[in-house]
């Protein structure tokens, strides 16, 4: 009875598995198209199944194994499927992979699995199609070269398809960059043609079944691989992207050895420099401004642009040609408009940019991309279409108070499959646009409000000195000048309003008001003597303003006598009208009056200038 | 992306920006003129504080924006 329990749950594990074989062996692939793109750095294979269900059971899931060399390197992968039989591209949807370890496999494998929308049914058929990238897979071969070499580089792959499922069909093409090769295994139904090795039709293989194969062949596209890439994309909501991008760069392929000739490589620099690169080409979203191309010691001249409606091209070189194992560092920089890139959905703003690097043909060992959102934006989610770690962190840049929200992602082994739009959504008031103004403007008002008090403080050490105490008379007579040349202003206003109502009542013939304005402007003038009488009285006894004094004093004689004649004027004019005398009359009895009044208000002018201290 | 989502663009049109600083810089900077023309020629018991300020005032909002719009004119994205 012991025994018995203790064997169940071996029975159970062993159901399970056979079950499980079951499965996987009820597929067959019925054809197989393989295609593996060699033509650059970054190997591209895409693989077309056709997979039939020979039995009883339907299939949710389809397994994809990868060697331990292949998981490696591999750098993307994705699946789609169709139904039906063409390989027509609009028929494919895309489905999701995730990573499997199903029991009683070969553990040194890992294995993917396609989970399929709808469960493949018995004698029911579909067609798969995956892609995989993988980076640092080619092998330099020899590893080391002199300037004037071609770059060899092998690569090694299976001639089957490995695959858990017995495949009836299989073809396999390998595409080299150029028609030149140097050695490739030669099996039975191998054909090297132009640029391009097929294998295949190979018919009825086991699952698993392996022929290793190799091709040794000329690659000299550029290797360029950055060990380390950091994008940094700030927001301004004032109307900008800013895009900040630092390279370290690095050619991957086969190191150069004995010396270099710059003289070999600018005379033939097909012939003496093949493995090198001379520059790299950026594409650039259109409408892309303020592009700038540096390192650490200043600006790089060599680097050109152009742009259309669509993109914007920017070609850069180096300080010097890439050779294998040749390092370079360097920033490149480029503004966008905000509005292509930000807009406002459910009141949040989504920015929606692309996420690799705009080179082409790179391969990123370590990609950070930081996203700066502006200032007191908060509720932040990223949405990115592959799996990705990501943190956030705080920034501090212009006119910051409290720091800027910084989404940062990062990705080991990118490739230009990753460049995919991803989306930062978050939320920011309109409000906290006006931080930065509101800082400048209260950091110009805190200046006035110290020029305001330094202009009011008395700073005066020694505070019984002479200079001190006559610098005070000083300023107190010059407090008088300034209020009796204000009193003086007044004075000649109200002259001014006397002549108005004159001039009114030449028009009107209106007597009574003329009169009213006569009667406020005695009023007014009396006050105004009133006023000034303490100011004389002080500027009288003033010591400092003895030299001032005659002139202020001439002044206050000179208006009394303007304003005498100005009364007189008006007294006569009002009288005339009472009268009921001729236009031509009055103007000559006042005329001797008027020469007078305008005389007089051209000294006392005159006077208040002098005056001005 | 929804089709609800609309473009968000700079409240003040960015070809705007350099115009907009040279304007209110020289605004700015009259008012700061006859700020310190008034400190300068009125006597300390004449001044009042209530026309410092509001020159003062003035003269910063005039100052700080038109300084806000050379930064930005001048592409530092603040």
């Amino acid at each position: 009875m012991k025994r018995f329990r203790f064997d169940l749950p071996l029975f159970l594990l062993l159901g399970f598995c056979m079950l499980f074989s079951q499965a996987v062996s009820s597929l067959v692939i019925s054809h197989l198209d393989r295609k593996i793109d060699l033509s650059s750095q970054i190997v591209r294979s895409s693989v077309w199944l056709k997979i039939e269900n020979k039995g009883d059971d339907s299939v949710s899931e389809i397994l994809l194994p990868f060697t331990e060399k292949q998981t490696k390197s591999l750098a993307f992968l994705s699946a789609s499927i169709g139904e039906g039989k063409g390989k027509a591209k609009g028929s494919f949807e895309s489905v999701p992979l995730k990573t499997v370890n199903p029991e009683g496999m070969n553990p040194t494998l890992t294995w993917y699995a396609v989970s399929l929308p709808k469960k493949l049914q018995k004698g029911g058929s579909l067609t798969l199609e995956v892609k995989a990238v993988y980076t640092h897979i080619l092998r330099p071969f020899p590893e080391k070269i002199t300037q004037a070499d071609v770059q060899l580089v092998s690569f090694e792959e299976s001639a089957y398809y490995l695959s858990p499922y017995a495949v009836n069909v299989q073809l396999l093409t390998v595409k080299l960059p150029e028609p030149k090769v140097e050695s490739y295994t030669k099996l039975d139904n191998s054909k090297f043609s132009g640029s391009e090795i097929k294998y295949g039709p190979y018919e009825n293989t086991a699952p698993f079944s392996n022929i290793p194969i190799t091709v040794h062949y000329v690659n000299n596209h550029p290797f360029s691989v950055a060990r380390e890439l950091v994008r940094e994309i700030e927001i301004s909501h004032w109307g900008n992207v800013q895009v900040t991008e630092s390279y370290n760069l690095v050619h991957a392929g086969a190191e150069i050895i004995g010396e270099f000739s710059r003289l070999d490589y600018q005379a033939r620099p097909h012939v003496r420099g093949a493995s090198a690169f001379r520059n790299l080409v950026a594409k650039l979203p259109p409408r892309a401004h303020s592009i700038y191309y540096r390192d650490e010691i200043g600006n790089i001249s060599t680097s050109n642009v152009w742009s259309d409606s669509a993109k914007t091209i920017l070609e850069i070189e180096p300080r010097y040609p890439m050779f294998g194992g040749w390092r370079s560092s360097f920033t490149i920089g480029y503004g966008l408009p905000l509005q292509d890139f930000l807009s406002l959905s459910e009141r949040k703003r989504v920015l929606d940019i692309s996420f690799g690097c705009p080179m082409n043909e790179v391969v990123i060992e370590n990609l950070t991309v930081k996203i700066v959102l502006p200032e007191g934006s908060n509720d932040i989610s990223v949405s990115v279409p592959f799996p990705i770690k990501q943190f956030q962190e705080t920034k501090f840049s212009h006119l910051d108070m409290v720091g800027r929200p910084v989404v940062v992602l990062e990705k080991k082994n990118a490739v230009p499959e990753h460049n995919q739009y991803f989306q930062v959504s978050y939320k920011f008031s309109n409000l906290s646009l006006l931080r930065e103004p509101m800082m400048l403007i209260f950091g110009f008002f805190l200046f006035f409000v110290a020029c305001i008090a330094y202009a009011h403080a008395d700073l005066t050490i020694s505070k019984s000195s002479a200079s001190y105490l006559s610098k005070l008379q000083w300023d107190e007579v010059q407090t008088a000048i300034q209020q009796f040349q204000n009193v003086m202003n007044r004075c000649l206003i109200i002259h001014d309003k006397l002549e108005a109502s004159l001039r009114d009542l030449s028009r009107t013939g209106d007597v009574q008001t003329c009169k009213a304005a006569r009667k406020a402007a005695d009023s007014t003038l009396k006050e105004l003597s009133k006023e000034l009488k303490p100011l004389l009285s002080f500027l009288q006894s003033s010591s400092q303003a003895t030299q001032i004094l005659p002139k202020v004093e001439e002044l206050v004689s000179k208006e009394k006598e303007l304003q005498e004649k100005l009364m007189l004027k008006h007294s006569t004019v009002t009288d005339s009208y009472e009268k009921k005398s001729g236009g031509r009359e009055i103007e000559n009895r006042v005329a001797l009056i008027q020469q007078k009044i305008s005389v007089l208000r051209q000294e006392v002018d005159d006077l208040l200038e002098v005056i001005d201290i | 992306m929804a089709q609800s989502a609309k473009p968000i663009s700079s409240p003040v049109p960015v070809a705007w920006y350099p115009t907009l600083a040279i304007f209110m810089l020289a605004i700015g900077l009259v008012v700061t003129a006859s700020f310190f023309i008034y400190e300068a020629t009125s006597s300390r018991k004449n001044r009042s504080l209530a026309k410092e300020l509001t020159t003062g005032a003035v003269a910063s909002v005039f100052l700080g924006f038109g300084s806000l719009f050379l930064l930005l004119s001048s592409g530092v994205y603040v």
